[in-house]
């Protein structure tokens, strides 16, 4: 698989602040990636690097191979939308897309009228006074019918309601489908994204602690709840994630259990429950913390 | 599954002209507006003029006349594209960074949709003051469009003149907003208490050292035509740092 | 979706059991991978581990420029697996919650022969 994304020892200060610590990652081709963390983590600082809107302190970045500070042949093939997007004074959604088209050249004019009816745009009015959902829908739009072969969606489905974010994800699956390129949306709502990953890179206070594929990940925790008896008897020396109990019930995450393991877990009376995405991600987060605390 | 089609990359003209319509993508602001203020205030001062110089003998007439050269009414429009210049900077730089635009490509960019909308203004006024002039003034001896400012000379010189003008109204606006852009409102306070320290420091020189003759010789020898041509050379410096601030500039939130 | 598996795993036991139900036909074309990947809303890559899964098991072939098919035999050779987890699965835990209840083995045939007999 050919990377599109190459990052080594990356590391952005500001001032005193230190929002990306010496990150190295690689994105490949034509996959959809999700870049997780809580609110203030680095993931718009990475973004901004990345598409050569913010310029590194230190260490180095390739996209397509090259660097993509003031690099035009390289920023052609990108879309960055943010959240906090700001429009020309007095633009209208149709002068977004009219001129949209004019900065990336595989821009579908099908596509993009479909998703304005899809979210219900009126394109005649003033964005200045438009709704936070509507102005986040001009963004979601251009995103995804600008079908750069490198996308960022920088959370700008936050000013979107649940229905119109449903909108949003399957159209992204139905045209990612059909039309590969490589998509990195980041988010902290990560329950509602978690299928549609492929890829998935947690970045807490700037620096990466998981850089797994999603499937892989979802495996590697489930919760064996039950008496704290049957619990610990069955956990052993495994690994433990968190652990959780109320009198003499205990739910305990450990890692990844074969389906043999599984079948013995029920067969002892414990049951097994699901840990969605979002709940690995925070014990995963949690743990680091921790291994940064003793290690300080 | 089909794979995305990579059309041939734009050129570096395409993609500086790319930019420059994309200052024109909703003409409201830089074209329609403009011309409708400009209208507004010219219908305004039509007024004014029908309203005392019809009223007045002819040797009142020429006195007024001669007051109405330093009519003020079109310097709005200057004014106009300085903030038109703010704008660029300061809220479409970022939006076109979000299309993948590089910074120098946005200034270039900007800098064509300068000079292509100072050739059209320049051009506008100069037909309306060649109209003012062959009515003697609308018919009212009214004067706008040729007022002293833009010289006693025929109309190219006129042209010229006004040409200049937005040009320097248009890069020096361009550059205060990149100081904005870049180093936010530290960095503009800092400009302007260095400007004024300069402008104020050079105003004592002068003063005390009663060297203000040398001044008025300098423009006085650069001819009218002249001293407004000498701006070319602030414009030209307002372009240039313009440019070199916004290269490092980030669009901070 | 249940969580706590990988979800290709899902997607390759839903269609076995549509196979081993007769709902899915040998023979006949299975959804194409955008098609689950839509309907479940989830990666197109994950959906096509899953039928992969089910590729290399021998239950689906690929028909090039086609589709993915139901392999002949592949009704009768998932049964045959199924059957083997069926006691680890199924039956272990019957007869632990039965033992549980202090229900004997007897009265538990017994309980299988009546509802067999509804």
């Amino acid at each position: 698989m050919t990377a599109v994304i190459e990052v080594a020892g990356l590391t952005k200060t500001f001032g005193s602040v230190t929002a990306v610590n010496d990150v190295s990652f690689t994105v490949e081709e034509n996959k959809i990636y999700g870049l997780l963390g809580r609110n203030g983590a680095g993931k718009t600082t990475l973004m901004q690097l990345l598409t050569g809107q913010d310029f590194a302190t230190s260490g180095s970045i390739e996209v397509f191979g090259q660097s993509p500070v003031e690099n035009a042949k390289v920023l052609q093939r990108v879309s960055f939308i943010k959240e906090s997007q700001r429009y020309p004074e007095d633009f209208k959604p149709k002068h977004v897309f009219k001129s949209a088209p004019w900065f990336f050249a595989n821009w579908d004019q099908d596509f993009a009228d479909r998703l304005i009816a899809d979210f219900r745009l009126p394109v005649d009015r003033r964005i200045k006074k438009m709704s936070r959902g509507q102005v986040s829908a001009i963004g979601v739009i251009v995103g995804l019918a600008s079908r750069a072969p490198l996308t960022f969606f920088d959370e700008p489905y936050l000013g979107l309601d649940a229905v119109a974010r449903q909108i949003f994800y399957d159209r992204l699956l139905e045209d990612y489908a059909n039309h590969p390129r490589t998509v990195i949306l980041s988010t902290h709502l990560i329950d509602e994204v978690a299928n549609l990953l492929e890829h998935v890179i947690v970045i807490d206070e700037g620096r990466i602690i998981i850089d797994e594929d999603a499937d892989t990940l979802r495996g590697s925790a489930t919760a064996v709840v039950g008496t704290s008896l049957a619990v610990d008897a069955f956990v052993g020396t495994r690994e433990v994630l968190h652990r959780d109990g109320i009198g003499g019930l205990a739910s305990v995450t450990v890692g990844g259990l074969s389906e043999k393991e599984r079948a013995d877990a029920r067969a002892a009376g414990l049951e097994l429950s699901p840990v969605s995405l979002q709940q690995l991600i925070i014990r995963k987060t949690n743990l680091s913390e921790k291994e940064f605390e003793v290690s300080a | 599954m089909t794979t995305l089609t990579d059309h041939a990359p734009a050129t570096p003209l395409q993609r500086i002209v790319r930019v420059a319509k994309l200052h024109l993508a909703n003409p409201w602001t830089t074209v329609v507006v403009p011309w409708m203020v400009v209208g507004i205030i010219f219908a305004a001062n039509f007024a004014i003029w029908w309203i005392i110089l019809s009223n007045l003998d002819p040797s009142e007439k020429v006195d007024a006349g001669e007051g109405l050269q330093w009519s003020g009414a079109s310097m709005w429009i200057f004014v106009y594209m300085m903030v038109v210049a703010v704008q660029a900077i300061s809220i479409t730089f970022p939006f076109a960074l979000g299309y993948g635009v590089t910074r120098r490509d946005y200034y270039l960019g900007s800098a064509l949709a300068f000079v292509g909308l100072s050739a059209m203004y320049a051009a506008g006024l100069t037909i309306l003051s060649v109209i003012e002039e062959a009515t003697g003034g609308w018919g009212l001896g009214g004067r706008m469009f040729t007022a002293a400012y833009y010289g006693d000379g025929a109309w190219p010189e006129r042209l010229f003149i006004y040409f200049v003008a937005f040009l320097f109204f248009f890069f020096v606006g361009a550059a205060v907003a990149s100081v904005w852009v870049r180093w936010r409102a530290n960095g503009l306070t800092v400009f302007f208490v260095v400007l004024g320290f300069i402008l104020i420091g050079g105003a004592a020189l002068l003063t005390f050292t009663a060297s203000w003759y040398l001044v008025g010789n300098f423009f006085a020898g650069a001819g009218f035509l002249g001293s407004y041509a000498w701006s070319l050379v602030l414009t030209a410096i307002a372009a240039v740092t313009g440019f070199f601030i916004l290269r490092r500039a980030t669009p901070r939130a | 979706m249940d969580e706590s598996r990988p979800i290709f795993l899902q997607i390759a036991e839903q269609i076995e059991n549509d196979i081993i139900s007769g709902q899915l036909a040998e023979e006949t074309q299975v959804p194409s991978i955008n098609e689950f990947a839509a309907f479940y809303r989830i990666n197109p890559a994950t959906a096509l581990k899953g039928v992969t899964l089910l590729v290399e098991a021998g239950a689906l072939y690929k028909k090039r420029g086609i589709g993915m098919f139901v392999a002949d035999g592949a009704q009768a050779s998932l049964k045959g697996k199924r059957r083997d987890q069926f006691s680890a699965e199924f039956v272990r835990p019957l007869v632990a919650e039965a033992g549980k209840l202090g229900i004997t083995p007897t009265q538990l045939a017994e309980m299988i022969r009546k509802e067999d007999a509804k």
